[in-house]
């Protein structure tokens, strides 16, 4: 593994040299628009492509997530999951056609995670020509319905109904090159909705501005006190509401995020915003509703597992500076059903969540070397001795 | 007329999705395909349409054998990006400097006749934002599989790109259905079953291409058909349905002037064949007009209308490739 990692580098050109047949990967996915719940284009693109490149098997699972499997060298082992959220938070009539420049891909959704989905489907191909053998099945899974109200419920559902132990797992970003996720907070994510009907204000000399009683409701949340330990916090994430400058807004609504270390901490937390809304709802007799759109229980990889320790020493061999942090995503379904993983980003962009978000080129080589270096640790066993509690 | 023609020579390009199949007919068929793309001023869409082209129709498949660029001098970044990304680049004033010097996508389809060495010679239009390879293979398909066809002309879906980020789902088209068609009902109704003759992806073989005259402008596609069905014929030329092709919407006044260079090309073609007779020369300038400071003013262009002779005409062409006329 010494004498694997001691070469990773000089991968890097080999894996330049396949450069034309990764963008093309990248723009035909990332052309293929696939918001949450209406991914099926994308997903027969991603199948597609699995098929052309001669990838053993190429099915979806019971949910529709799209996967291909590469057959490795020992049945017995289990497999190892490399796994990219399908979805983008861009409709469909959104222009989805990308732009390549000299060193740089733009394009609604590249970040997040066309890029991502694309260098996942060029893994076969690279495989084949740096001769890359596996002694483990390698499970390339495109999984949908992640982002937002789709509570990654693609993944949920797809490690839940696989029928045999998985031996670690890679979860892949578009951005940023250097990340190393291995602990995801718990988080609830939830909306509160005002509504108040035309005729309420009738009787009062003021009458009831729905923006107002939101406002309300968060200066109450900012009174909360919060803990250190275990370390929390409330996130404001978006708010809207109203018809126009001089009418009173008979409807807002505001989105919110809990997190925390502890998802009993989030659940406290969620309790007391809901006292909360209650409360205001009732002495101002409007209709408030708040719902929980996602939710995710704290679960986390010890930074000296195997796992981490081996994908940093990857990181460092090709010169990248490992950068840990909580991560709300796939990472964290793997991590609750005791699968040891990580989350890894392929390269440096901008304007991420825009439609003119841009991915840099010349950093995907080292990002897809990581990939093969973390894959590589795995499969000769990082993960074999020291299966989470 | 011959109506069978629609339903004989009307393809969908998934006919020919089966590339290992096009890759060994090429080989039995030993015969080469160049692919050109004439560019003004397209860095933003010129490196998609290498990447994709390369990565799929030469590395993954050997299908195409070369890729040109035929560039009209642009003043961007075009060249400078097309090189980087592997493609042969030409500037179009380069070639054949002998002769005068014109500007037009036609001048560089004409001249990328000269540079490639292909037998068939495919033609992409080097703006199209959802570039696919099936541009190319669908194209390829029935020159390969069909051996009476000599060339293929591609149609398509046409949403046009409407403001910065949306595009409208139908639309465009508007030059063929108010100028083309008309004159193909009154002249050659055969010719109407042409989906979209204004069509700028074809392909074709260089044995067609070489014996006709190559407008340098707007009329190229217009003058292509009928010059390739008056010499040979409408069974030697297929349709493909290539779905979708979103391209940028042209303003009325550009479509105005392109229809003036098509008007012209063909009125030109009916004069030679005997079809009509003109008793005056034509003008070379469109007039349209512009309303400034409430007065309109007449905005004047000119459109000559040059046109380059059949390629096997040239003795540089001749020599090149060893025809001995």
């Amino acid at each position: 593994m010494d004498d694997f990692l001691q070469n990773l580098p000089d991968m890097v050109d080999e894996i330049k040299a396949m450069r034309d047949m990764i963008i093309t990967n990248i723009v035909l996915i990332g052309q293929t628009p696939a918001p949450t719940f209406k991914e099926k284009r994308r997903s027969m693109v991603f199948m597609e492509r699995m098929a052309e490149f001669g990838v053993d098997e190429v099915t979806t699972d019971g949910y529709r997530n799209p996967i291909g499997i590469i057959r490795g060298a020992s049945p017995e082992k289990p497999p190892i999951f490399v796994v990219a959220h399908l979805d983008t938070f861009f409709d469909r009539d959104i222009v989805h056609n990308y732009t390549i420049k000299k060193d740089t891909i733009t394009g609604p959704g590249i970040l997040d995670n066309s890029l991502g989905v694309g260098v996942m489907l060029s893994l076969p191909i690279i495989f084949q020509r740096l001769e890359l053998g596996f002694e483990s099945d390698i499970v390339l899974a495109g999984v949908i319905q992640s982002i937002g109200k789709g509570n990654l419920r693609g993944v949920r559902h797809l490690l839940k109904t696989w029928s045999t132990p998985i031996r670690g797992g890679i979860c892949i970003e578009g951005v940023e090159l250097g990340r190393l996720n291995y602990f995801s907070d718990g988080m609830i994510r939830g909306e509160i909705e005002c509504s108040i009907s035309e005729n309420k204000g009738g009787k009062f000399k003021y009458p009831v501005n729905a923006i107002l009683i939101l406002n309300e409701i968060i200066n109450e949340i900012m009174n909360l006190r919060l803990s250190q330990r275990p370390r929390s916090q409330i996130v404001i994430g978006k708010i809207s509401g109203g018809a126009n400058h001089g009418k009173i807004a008979h409807d807002a609504n505001m989105g919110f995020e809990i997190r925390s270390d502890s998802y009993k901490m989030v659940k406290s937390i969620y309790r007391d915003i809901k006292d909360i809304v209650d409360g205001i709802g009732h002495e101002n007799e409007v209709d408030l509703n708040i719902k929980t759109i996602s939710n995710l229980r704290a679960s986390r990889l010890k930074f000296n597992h195997p796992l981490v320790k081996s994908a940093a020493s990857v990181l460092h061999s090709l010169g990248i500076k490992p950068i840990s942090k909580s991560t709300e995503s796939a990472l964290s379904i793997f991590l609750s059903r005791k699968i040891p993983t990580v989350t890894l980003g392929i390269t440096h962009g901008e304007n991420y969540y825009a439609v003119n978000a841009t991915a840099e080129i010349e950093p995907m080589f080292k990002g897809i070397a990581q990939v093969i270096g973390v894959l590589k640790s795995i499969d000769h066993g990082v993960c074999d001795e020291h299966q989470l509690a | 007329m011959n109506t069978n023609w629609l339903d004989k020579n009307t393809f969908h390009h998934s006919a020919f999705s089966d590339l290992n199949q096009l890759v060994d007919v090429k080989q039995q068929r030993n015969v080469t395909i160049s692919l050109c793309l004439p560019t003004l001023n397209e860095e933003k869409t010129i490196a998609k349409e290498i990447i994709i082209m390369k990565s799929e129709l030469m590395t993954r498949y050997p299908l195409i054998d070369e890729l040109v660029v035929i560039d009209s001098g642009s003043t961007d970044n075009t060249a400078e990006i097309a090189k980087s990304f592997g493609a042969d680049v030409h500037d179009a004033n380069d070639i054949l400097p002998r002769l005068e010097k014109f500007k037009g996508k036609g001048e560089n389809l004409w001249k990328a006749l000269y540079i490639t060495r292909g037998d068939i010679i495919i033609y992409l239009d080097a703006d199209i934002k959802n570039i696919h390879h099936r541009f190319a293979y669908g194209l390829i398909g029935p020159l390969l599989l069909h051996n009476h066809i000599k060339y293929a002309k591609a149609f398509y879906d046409r949403p046009i790109s409407i403001g910065k980020n949306k595009i409208r789902p139908t639309g465009g088209g508007r030059v063929t259905e108010l100028v083309i068609r008309p004159l193909f009902s009154l002249f050659f109704p055969e010719l109407t079953q042409i989906i979209q003759p204004l069509s700028g992806e074809y392909a074709g073989f260089r044995e067609i291409f070489e014996k006709i005259p190559f407008p340098i402008g707007y009329g190229i596609e217009t003058s292509m058909i009928l010059d390739i069905y008056e010499r040979w014929g409408l069974d030697v030329i297929a349709q493909v349905d290539l779905d979708r092709r979103i391209h940028r919407n042209q303003d009325t006044k550009a479509l105005g002037r392109m229809s003036f260079a098509i008007l012209k090309t063909f009125i030109n073609r009916q004069k030679r064949l005997g079809l009509i007779q003109l008793k005056n020369q034509f003008f070379d300038e469109i007039i349209q007009y512009n309303l400034v400071d409430s007065q309109y003013k007449p905005d004047v262009m000119k459109i000559v209308g040059h046109e380059r002779p059949p390629i096997i005409e040239i003795p540089e062409y001749c020599e090149k490739f060893n025809i001995s006329n």
